[in-house]
């Protein structure tokens, strides 16, 4: 195929994905998804190979969809779907690493033949369980798994598995909506490629799909082969649970065109929910390497082709079935601060300090409102970004997810809770020549007329974000409540009717030594408040 | 006929101040009088161009200031004054422990894969940012009354550091403003020179960053455009103009001087709107009620969807995008905006290998009037969209721009061949072909999806096409939508500003009350609306409406509970009560499902924000005009299409086809400011108002 034509159609295929994820933003009834776009749409050829992804959404989803369709067709081989099926599931181990993500992948069929698959992801309103709790000790105790199942043959529910399913949860409305939505995407997407392939003669998506594969794949390979060959490591810790610190050791292997991320020598598995899959582990590896060698090719089947992982099994970020993995993410998102410290030495100027808001911290408030009505509100909000070797870091945001943040107002409109503060975190990015991004205080109060359920998912109380290259550490996070205790930071407890929860986000990494730093660059952040007097002397020791 | 009041219609004049040519248009329905003109803008002092250019049009009609019945401006001056950061120096006000939502803004990463992207702009640096004690919740119950000592004395520290204007943004002021307006009246009265913004004022909306962006993007023009627009008026009236004066807002309706001072934001789109005006007036005009307006340009593509002789509305927009083209780049702005895609193909996108994929990308980076496209011989050496298009034949290289300048073929053949063609293993032509190709389908994909969104089949719609570059590629984008029709009025340069003489004096306002449809209070949406309407008609007024022909349209966005999109709802009343319910939900459910095809019937519903949208009846204006007398025929030049290989097209005068004439592609038709392309097999026809009508095989 021509070179031209290949371009032509790939953008047309990008769009379609692009149209499928609109449709489900739109109608998703998860704020999980709206806010932390946590959310993806895949088009696949019949043998489950990526051809194009949607441009938002979470980068390492669209990396597992392929995986997981892999698995359906192992289930359901090619003969047995028809039009109007859509098979799900949710099992963390054949998925994205917990039950909340529901991955559902819908046939593609042309003139009567099976030509390709549209999958979708995203994060459900409820799965039952232990709401967003990180202390369960199996996966049982977490939700209602789903193993791969037709939710829906030709065009008709699956009634009984789900009224099962829908009995399990808390907002079985919603919980269907979101399905729905899901499907809706699949539809716009299956649509949209009938249309493409009427439109351009072609008869199936294989060919131009590892046509468009070789593309990504030779740019991945350039990329990585003008990296210098050898062996780079580097150890991260995080608190992990009570006791048990997170020991995650790296090493990357550049070997020509190739490159192998090897995570052997990390922490065992553990009882609580903070274990990572190989296919989190896999996705949360690549995505920061696409980040600094390749970030403006798009993605499908060929651009992680010239890289491995390996985890040991059975520890972290392999865990054996049956693990609970809830909260994975507080593991997973480790990874890029891991591989940038690795690389950092040999690619300087490609990589970033360690982020903040890796992981991500979050507070869900639930319980009943002044109406009476169950509300479940989750605060979104990001620590500080690590230092890039040009700029600082940014502030308030979050890497390498990419979770935005909601309005107070709206927040406080459909729940009974009044937030008195929200800014900007003085000191907290760490001294660098560049800056670490600034984290954030957020202090709220309850005023619903009874005591509510708060869930915490967090880390770095003890394990700030590292510095590169001389830069100092971010601030830690920390978790308190207006009568001066802390609660424990991967927890389920109550609070009460007129408590105030003051939650303080981690700063990101600095970059460089803090004395190289351009004096009118700390007087303007002096000036802004940004540094304080005393946080101003690591600059100047 | 129109909304106007005031004396006999005279002459009417619109000017549309860009940031090269001021242009101008001038049209007396009495005397059947239609001219253009067109200026260079004079940036140290705008209004300089606008009067003489005034002068000059009126002098070329033979009339003078006195005979003018009003002027109608629009200006990219707002649109400038953000995106080259050159506004006020602007103070703010906050609710204490909110001074960093304007930075903080949405936490998001515009770009996925880039580590080091640019965050978007922040007008006001923090140590302008300041806080005072005080507190309303969601339900405009006070919670922590205003410290007004605070106030003035946080004020006073920002004038100590020499602020030029201010802005005040208080947690859910949108619901209950008694805050902000009493912080209003306090400053007001301590520093009575110094403009000031309220947020809920200018963005009653709920979302605390967008509102108070919108407040201090509005505070940071003021200054600005206060000055400008006193000074314009006073420099007109000297030479003699009595009639009046008149802006163009970005929803494309035309307002007094007071309201663009006040809410200068307002304007932001001011110029854009225009072209979307004219658009919906050509569809009027041709008995058109499914149109996709489609303005191509120098660097950009515009497309705007016109359903019914209206352009579509949205309520927010993004202002000074630190990379052009990135959703969420910008700044947010909560005004009503024509809702207009903009993307980077425009005749002056270059075309470039990429070096990762190894594929050719064409745009967004364009080589813009300066060096500007190979073909202009001015030092460009990219090859761009409009040097393909020189290379297959659809431009005259002897008549671009009518004759004004020539085309350098040959420079443009290496030029491709060395820049990309070479790179790809492909022929010149074949590389040209791609190029246009890659263009088109960088459009077509970009409407759809607009259109997508919307719940929108692009085969039902009608495409006119505006723009130098408009015309040439508009048959092809087009048959990759699956169109049948495109229409291309006469004069593409011009077109646009006819938006100024066609557009009713219009506005719109805006509340937040956030509330289940079973649990609505009515009263309270009842008493938004009456003061939303007095808020109108006032402005409507004074924009020359006369007082019985205001036509209210209230919307309302709702969305299920639970969700985080609204969609616009038409509401049945401007005075709503429970007899309303089941309309209510019938058309949220309508809407709904017009945009999705499905609905949740069993979710709750509920309401965010209530508008009223009110405008004078629209204005009619004749473009008839006689046909130059020229033949037609100017002979045939060898053109590539796709799928036809290389055929011989006829070529044809714009200016002497009458109206009735027809014909059948492959044709060029050429005028001064662009060619229109008829593909094989097209038929053609010219309508009474002299456009081309052509119906694609």
């Amino acid at each position: 195929m021509d070179p031209i034509t290949l371009e032509v159609h790939w953008s047309r295929l990008i769009s379609i994905a692009d149209e499928a994820a609109t449709a489900l933003l739109r109608t998703a009834f998860s704020t999980i998804v709206r806010e932390s776009n946590d959310f993806a749409t895949v088009l696949m050829d019949a043998s489950g190979n990526s051809v194009s992804e949607n441009t938002g959404g979470i980068a390492s989803f669209s990396c597992i969809l392929p995986r997981t369709t892999r698995a359906f067709l192992e289930r359901f081989p090619p003969g047995t779907w028809r039009p109007g099926d859509c098979v799900i599931t949710n099992d963390p181990w054949l998925a994205t690493g917990h039950l909340p993500d529901i991955t559902a992948v819908s046939p593609i069929f042309y003139r009567g033949r099976l030509v390709g698959f549209a999958g979708s992801i995203a994060h459900s309103p409820d799965v039952g369980g232990a709401l967003w709790g990180a202390d369960c000790q199996e996966v049982f105790e977490e939700g209602v798994r789903i193993p791969p199942l037709r939710i829906m043959r030709e065009g008709v529910w699956n009634a009984d598995v789900l009224e099962m399913f829908l009995a399990n949860v808390r907002v079985p409305r919603q919980v269907q909506g979101d399905l729905e939505a899901q499907i809706t995407a699949n539809t716009v997407c299956a649509a949209g490629v009938v249309e493409f392939l009427e439109d351009s003669g072609l008869d199936d998506l294989a060919p131009l799909g590892a046509a468009l594969a070789e593309r990504t794949d030779l740019a991945m390979r350039r990329a990585i082969a003008a990296l210098p060959d050898g062996e780079y490591s580097a150890v991260q810790e995080a608190d992990g649970f009570d006791a048990q610190t997170t020991r995650i050791m790296c090493t990357v292997r550049i070997a020509g065109e190739e490159m192998e991320i090897d995570f052997a020598g990390t922490s065992e598995q553990i009882a609580r929910g903070i274990n990572c899959v190989m296919n989190y582990t896999h996705a949360y590896s690549v995505y920061p390497v696409k980040c600094a060698l390749d970030p403006f090719t798009p993605r499908n089947e060929g651009s992680y082709r010239a890289i491995t992982v390996r985890a040991p099994a059975g520890c972290i970020l392999n865990p054996a079935y049956p693990a609970p993995v809830s909260a994975r993410q507080l593991t997973g998102h480790l990874l890029a601060g891991a591989i940038y410290r690795a690389l950092g030495p040999i690619m300087p100027d490609r990589i970033i300090a360690d982020c903040g808001g890796a992981p991500t911290m979050r507070c869900l408030f639930s319980g009943l409102d002044r109406h009476g009505d169950r509300f479940s509100q989750v605060l979104f909000a990001s620590g500080g970004m690590g230092a890039a070797p040009m700029r600082d870091g940014l502030p308030t945001t979050a890497f390498p997810t990419n979770a935005g943040a909601g309005s107070i107002e709206a927040f406080e409109s459909v729940a009974p809770l009044v937030v008195w503060q929200k800014q900007f975190r003085p000191d907290s990015g760490g001294a660098g020549r560049m800056r670490g991004g600034l984290g954030q205080v957020a202090e709220i109060e309850v005023r619903a007329p009874g005591p509510l359920r708060l869930s915490l998912l967090s880390d770095r109380r003890e394990h700030p974000a590292l510095g590169m290259l001389g830069g100092a550490p971010g601030a830690c996070s920390d978790i308190r409540m207006s009568d001066g205790t802390r609660p424990h930071p991967k927890s389920r407890t109550s609070i009460g009717p007129g408590m105030r929860l003051t939650m303080s986000y981690a700063g990101g990494g600095g970059y460089g030594p803090p004395g190289e730093r351009d004096p009118q660059a700390l007087a303007a952040d002096i000036r802004d408040g940004v540094v304080s007097e005393a946080g101003a002397r690591a600059y100047r020791a | 006929m129109s909304g106007y009041t005031g004396p006999a219609l005279g002459a009417r004049i619109g000017v549309d101040v860009g940031g090269t040519f001021t242009d101008l248009v001038l049209h007396d329905a009495a005397k059947n009088i239609t001219r253009t003109g067109k200026l260079l803008t004079t940036p140290d002092d705008p209004s300089r161009a606008i009067t003489e250019g005034v002068a000059r049009i009126l002098r070329e009609a033979g009339l003078t200031p006195a005979d003018v019945h009003s002027i109608v401006h629009g200006t990219t001056l707002v649109t400038n004054t953000v995106i080259e950061r050159t506004g006020a120096r602007v103070g703010l006000l906050t609710t204490a422990g909110f001074r960093d939502s304007l930075e903080i803004g949405r936490e998001i990463r515009y770009d996925l894969y880039d580590l080091f992207l640019e965050p978007p702009p922040t007008l006001v640096p923090r140590h302008l940012r300041r806080e005072v004690p005080e507190r309303m919740a969601f339900d405009g119950e006070e919670l922590l009354p205003l410290d007004e000592a605070a106030l003035l004395r946080e004020a006073a520290e920002l004038v100590a550091e020499g602020v030029e204007a201010m802005a005040i943004s208080f947690l859910h002021s949108y619901r209950n403003p008694a805050h902000e307006r009493r912080a209003g009246e306090v400053l007001r009265a301590a520093h009575p020179a110094m403009p000031l913004t309220l947020s809920s004022a200018v963005a009653p909306e709920i979302r605390e960053y967008e509102r108070t962006s919108t407040a201090c993007a509005n505070a940071y023009v003021q200054p600005r455009m206060q000055r400008y627009l006193t000074k314009l008026e006073a420099d007109l009236r000297a030479t003699g103009f009595t009639g009046a004066l008149y802006v163009m807002l970005s929803a494309g309706g035309i307002a007094s001087l007071r309201e663009a001072k006040e809410f200068p934001i307002r304007l932001i789109e001011s110029g854009p709107a225009a072209g979307a005006m004219a658009a919906a007036f050509i569809a009027r005009l041709a008995g058109l009620d499914a149109v996709v307006s489609y303005d191509m340009g120098g660097t950009t593509a515009k497309m705007c969807l016109v359903e019914n002789g209206a352009p579509d509305h949205k309520y927010d927009f993004e202002a000074g995008r630190v990379r052009r083209f990135a959703k969420g780049s910008g700044l947010p702005l909560k005004v009503s905006v024509v809702d207009m895609i903009e993307i980077g193909a425009g005749g002056g996108s270059i075309a470039r290998v990429d070096p990762g994929s190894g594929l050719m990308k064409v745009g967004p980076r364009s080589a813009g009037a300066v060096p500007g496209p190979v073909c202009y011989g001015r030092g460009g050496t990219e090859p761009t969209v409009t040097d393909a298009d020189l290379l297959l034949g659809r431009l005259d290289p002897a008549h671009f721009l009518g004759g004004e300048m020539a085309l350098d073929q040959g420079l443009v053949q290496r030029a491709v061949e060395q820049g990309v063609a070479a790179a790809l293993g492909l022929g010149v032509a074949e590389t040209a072909l791609g190029i246009s190709r890659i263009v088109d389908e960088t459009m077509a994909a970009a409407t759809r999806m607009h259109l997508a969104e919307k719940g929108r089949d692009p085969r039902r719609y009608t495409l006119i096409a505006f723009g130098g570059a408009g015309p040439v590629h508009a048959c092809n984008l087009a048959r990759l939508l699956k169109m049948k029709r495109v229409v291309v009025p006469l004069g593409a340069g011009v077109a646009s500003a006819l938006g100024f003489l066609v557009a009713p004096p219009a506005t719109d306002a805006v509340r937040s009350l956030v509330g289940r449809l079973e649990r609505l209070d009515y009263a309270a949406i009842n008493a938004l609306y009456a003061e939303m309407r007095a808020e109108c008609e006032a402005l409507l007024l004074e924009a020359g409406a006369a007082r019985g022909a205001i036509l209210y349209t209230p919307v309302a966005e709702m969305r299920h509970v639970g969700q985080g999109f609204e969609i616009p709802v038409p509401l049945p009343a401007l005075e709503l009560g429970p007899q309303h319910l089941s309309t209510l939900r019938h058309n949220f459910f309508h809407a709904y499902r017009a945009r999705f095809s499905r609905v949740v019937e069993e979710a709750p519903i509920e309401a965010l924000t209530w508008r009223l949208s009110a405008a004078a009846p629209a204005v009619h204006i004749s473009l008839r005009r006689e046909p130059s007398g020229a033949p037609a025929s100017r002979g045939h030049r060898a053109v590539r299409f796709e799928g036809h290989g290389e055929v011989q097209a006829a070529i044809l005068d714009r200016y002497a086809l009458a109206p009735g004439q027809a014909f059948v592609g492959p044709a060029l038709v050429e005028e001064r400011e662009s060619t229109c392309v008829v593909p094989p097999g097209a038929a053609c026809h010219i309508d009474e108002n002299l456009n081309l009508v052509i119906e694609l095989p």
